[in-house]
């Protein structure tokens, strides 16, 4: 049916450049409101540095992949810190649906797929800085790679996998709540998350029931792919060799693909039934 | 016609002069502790968290117990009860403090200054909410992780010692929120020296013995108060009886109170100078 | 500007609802809504909180589905064709939603970047913006700094920066001080001239008066009245006359005012009735009451407003306290109480709510 406005001009952005546009307004905030994420960075390095020295010790257990901690956990704080990098853009989400600023996105004819990805790529961004920080530290700190450079990459393309992961819930659940109380379950369940897996002990090392959550996680193995470049690869407990394999690698890979895939549906169902 | 002094109404007369501190400080002690049990979403993190720190500990590092330096012990979990009360408390009197400030910037706390309240009563209220709240934790970790196997040397007296030494770490730690509620007013503070706390916690011997630490890390960990004041607990659990553990359990957490409470009414009386 | 008169084709109306409904379990916020709003008009949108105002915006404005019935905006359906709707319409909601961390500039620009301006034109779409909101001078400075009345008007500039066909103001002038009410009507005025259409919704009787060439009167989610202000104040027809007497002679009184028309609600402590014979009937009525032995304490005569106009059709009054026949004051779906009231008598032109 024709329409006397049909002729009015009516333009809208495409998803790559309204996600764009949304990224940079999630980068401002960095500057901007630096306690929305400076936690995010700190909170890492502090991991590295107390968990590497209170659980030296844990090297010394037969068939410790590394003699050195700080290889051990130096990765596990970045995918913790690329988490919570992720999650940042939820907490930041709420703000905007509380303030109704999230309405005056939704009024504009930006394609919906931009209001996810526009996040998403904020959080690339910022996982991308908190990855190089604490790197950069862990190595101050004694942090040597076994892996060499592909071994780097693993853990940037860990970090980056988590940070898709927790934005994509971080979104979803801001978009249920709409409040607060989304928050704190966002952290929780990051947290339990990442620490019913290898986090602080490798598999070999583990006993009781941990052992059998931490096998089934899919985090162990973004954990393990992300790790590879800093400890030795082990069998029955014994050092077989170093570097980044492709045995090591796949698990985490389909994780994160998975994982990202379940986050990213679940945030833009959240986002479709604001809509409703 | 002059106004004049108006004196109190006879009847009341007698309040207003003596103040009844006592009655009052047990007033703002129940609405404290009140509080607490009506707001359970903010207490069950500080009893589930280390509780579930504990139970990881027990998987990833019970085969750690078998390294030099570490003390004799059945099972990893018997060195996280103590570890899990010094968490707990310390999450809890953060809340603790975190409601004061919250009293201070609804201008709650205004009411109560307003009133013939005895300004004391006010922070010994909320103090005597952290204590006990304390208490209740530390008897609670430990009625938890007793049928996980974790068996308590020292017997009924040293849980009765791990109990005070809980509600006396809630005072402790609880001065220090309080001051820091009453110097800022606001919730957001109080809540920002929680990293801090959890980070000393880290800087100790609270999750894995000193003896196990090197370099500068161990260092820190020796002059922790934390360290010996875990260890005290801790050896009450797998050791026995000692009055070297009673003491630090106790001591410890005692002048940590002597340095925060004194922090603590200073604060009050700035704020009431400035008010 | 003088609006357009409707046409038959519904697509021809800049906004039209049919039978336009929003249920929250069992609260029916909207019930049954009917508009058309005609091209190049000013459609005032009145009634109290939790009448339904709002969320009639928030459907037409494809933040809200429908639960049932029609809503076209722009000539689009708001449900089917909501990317449409979107590329079209402007929106100021009731809350001024920017960030605060954002400068003005940085707010136009994301926004001309979500309506796909070219980045060519974004500059100077959002100086010339800047400047008819007469927000240059700040524009470089975090809007978390701005008073009220700039945000609002860098709000009114956000939802002008793809030059929208039609307009939607949900409360724009609440909490602002008089003269930032004034200029915010100024540009209401210049915005419908230059030809767009225009949706306001307001609790102030006088702001509908002022600007809208029609208006529809909300309650408990129903129209209640729709049609020109000259029109409808002439419906509710009579001047009132108002008379304070004790309130012991308040029941004799009642009965000498009837004989001169219908009563009428007013506030609390006085009477009013419809003179059905006009203003002549002055003398004869204060005649009735001193030959009744009424004490006449206070009198006046007042043409119809629209408050009247509210008050006939509701059975409240917006502003104000209770009538003489207990009616009470505007009540909320939420059970609030309606606008904040403002000080009464003859010629009320004056007087803006704090």
């Amino acid at each position: 049916m024709t329409s006397t406005f049909a002729n009015a001009p009516a333009t809208r952005a495409t998803t790559s450049r309204a996600a764009s546009g949304l990224m940079m307004r999630g980068l401002r905030t960095i500057t901007r409101l630096p306690s929305a994420f400076f936690p995010a960075m700190l909170m890492p390095i502090f991991q590295c540095v107390a968990f590497s020295g209170t659980f030296f010790a844990i090297t010394h257990v037969p068939g410790f992949p590394t003699d050195r901690s700080i290889n051990w956990f130096m990765p596990l704080g970045v995918l913790m810190g690329s988490a919570f990098a992720g999650v940042g853009l939820g907490f930041s989400l709420i703000r905007d649906l509380e303030t109704g600023f999230f309405d005056r996105l939704r009024m504009s004819p930006a394609p919906r797929n931009s209001l996810v990805l526009g996040p998403m790529y904020a959080a690339w961004f910022r996982s991308l800085i908190v990855t190089a920080v604490v790197t950069a530290v862990g190595f101050a700190l004694g942090a040597r790679l076994t892996g060499g450079l592909l071994g780097l990459v693993m853990l940037f393309g860990g970090s980056l996998g988590i940070a898709t992961v927790a934005t994509g819930w971080g979104l979803g659940l801001a978009f249920l709540f709409q409040d607060m109380r989304g928050a704190a379950i966002m952290q929780l369940g990051l947290f339990i998350s990442m620490f019913l897996s290898t986090a602080q002990a490798p598999l070999s090392v583990m006993t009781g029931w941990l052992h059998g959550v931490a096998t089934l996680n899919p985090i162990t193995n973004i954990l393990r792919m992300s790790r590879q470049g800093f400890v030795n690869h082990t069998v029955n407990g014994h050092t077989v060799g170093a570097g980044v394999t492709w045995h090591d690698t796949w698990g985490g890979l389909l994780a994160i693909v998975a994982l990202s895939a379940a986050a990213v549906l679940f945030a833009r169902r959240g986002l479709n039934k604001l809509d409703a | 016609m002059s106004v004049g002094t108006i004196a109190p109404r006879a009847e009341f007369a007698h309040s207003a002069e003596t103040g009844h501190a006592w009655s009052q400080t047990m007033a703002m002690s129940k609405r404290s502790i009140i509080a607490i049990v009506r707001q359970p979403a903010l207490i069950i993190p500080s009893l589930i968290f280390p509780l579930f720190f504990a139970a990881l500990g027990s998987s990833s590092f019970s085969r750690a117990t078998q390294l030099p330096g570490f003390p004799k012990v059945d099972s990893f979990l018997a060195l996280t009860l103590a570890a899990s009360v010094l968490q707990g408390v310390i999450f809890g009197s953060v809340t603790g403090g975190a409601a004061l400030a919250v009293d201070i910037e609804t201008g709650f706390f205004d009411r109560l200054l307003a009133s013939p309240t005895s300004r004391v009563s006010i922070l010994v209220g909320r103090l005597a909410g952290n204590a006990l709240f304390g208490s209740v934790e530390a008897l609670f970790f430990t009625l938890v992780m007793i049928p996980f196997g974790v068996n308590i040397r020292s017997g009924p007296a040293g849980v009765a010692v791990i109990t005070v030494a809980g509600g006396l770490i809630g005072l402790g730690i609880g001065g220090f929120m309080a001051a820091m509620a009453l110097r800022t007013g606001s919730a957001e503070a109080v809540q920002g020296i929680f990293p801090l706390l959890f980070v000393s916690m880290f800087f100790s011997s609270a999750f894995f013995p000193r003896e196990t630490m090197k370099g500068v890390y161990r260092s820190i960990a020796n002059y922790n108060p934390l360290s010996h004041l875990y260890e005290g607990m801790r050896d009450l659990v797998i050791t026995g009886w000692s009055f070297d553990a009673v003491l630090k359990s106790l001591l410890i957490p005692i002048a940590i109170g002597c340095v925060s409470i004194p922090l603590a009414l200073l604060a009050l009386r700035r704020r009431l100078r400035a008010a | 500007m003088e609006a357009m008169s409707g046409t038959n084709s519904i697509n021809d109306y800049p906004i039209y609802a049919e039978g336009l409904m929003r249920h929250f379990g069992d609260v029916k916020a909207v019930d049954g809504v009917d508009l058309q709003v005609n091209a190049g008009e000013v459609f005032g949108f009145l009634g109290p909180n939790g009448a339904g105002k709002s969320t009639t915006v928030r459907m037409l404005t494809t933040l809200l589905r429908p639960t049932a019935g029609v809503a076209r905006v722009a000539g689009f359906d708001v449900v089917k064709d909501a990317d449409q709707v979107r590329r079209r319409i402007g929106v100021a909601l009731q809350d001024a939603a920017i960030d605060p961390l954002m400068t003005g500039h940085e707010l136009l620009a994301l926004q001309a970047v979500l309506y796909g301006i070219p980045k060519a034109k974004v500059r100077d779409r959002s100086r010339e913006l800047l400047e008819r909101v007469g927000l240059t001078g700040a524009a470089d400075r975090r809007v978390g700094t701005y008073s009220g009345g700039m945000r609002r008007r860098l709000d009114l500039a956000l939802s002008l920066i793809h030059q929208p066909t039609v307009l939607f103001l949900d409360e724009p002038t609440t909490g602002l001080d008089p003269m930032s009410r004034l200029a915010l009507w100024e540009e209401v005025r210049r915005l419908n001239a230059e030809g767009t259409t225009v949706l306001l919704t307001t609790q102030y009787l006088e702001e509908a008066d002022q600007l809208a060439h029609r208006i529809a009167i909300i309650d408990h989610g129903k129209i209640v009245r729709q049609g020109e202000p000259r029109e409808l104040k002439a419906h509710v027809g009579a001047p009132t006359l108002v008379i304070t007497v004790p309130t012991g002679q308040l029941d004799r009184a009642r009965e000498v005012l009837r004989s001169f028309g219908d009563l009428r609600p007013t506030a609390e402590g006085s009477l009013g009735v419809g003179l059905s014979a006009g203003a002549e009937a002055v003398p004869a009525v204060v005649r009735s009451l001193d030959e009744a032995g009424m004490h006449v304490q206070h009198l006046e005569l007042n043409e119809p407003s629209l408050d009247d106009v509210f008050a006939e059709a509701t059975g409240y009054r917006l502003e104000g306290a209770a009538s003489a026949s207990g009616l009470p004051q505007a009540q909320g779906a939420e059970g609030g109480t309606g606008k904040r009231g403002r000080k009464r008598g003859a010629n009320d032109s004056g007087g803006e709510p704090t």
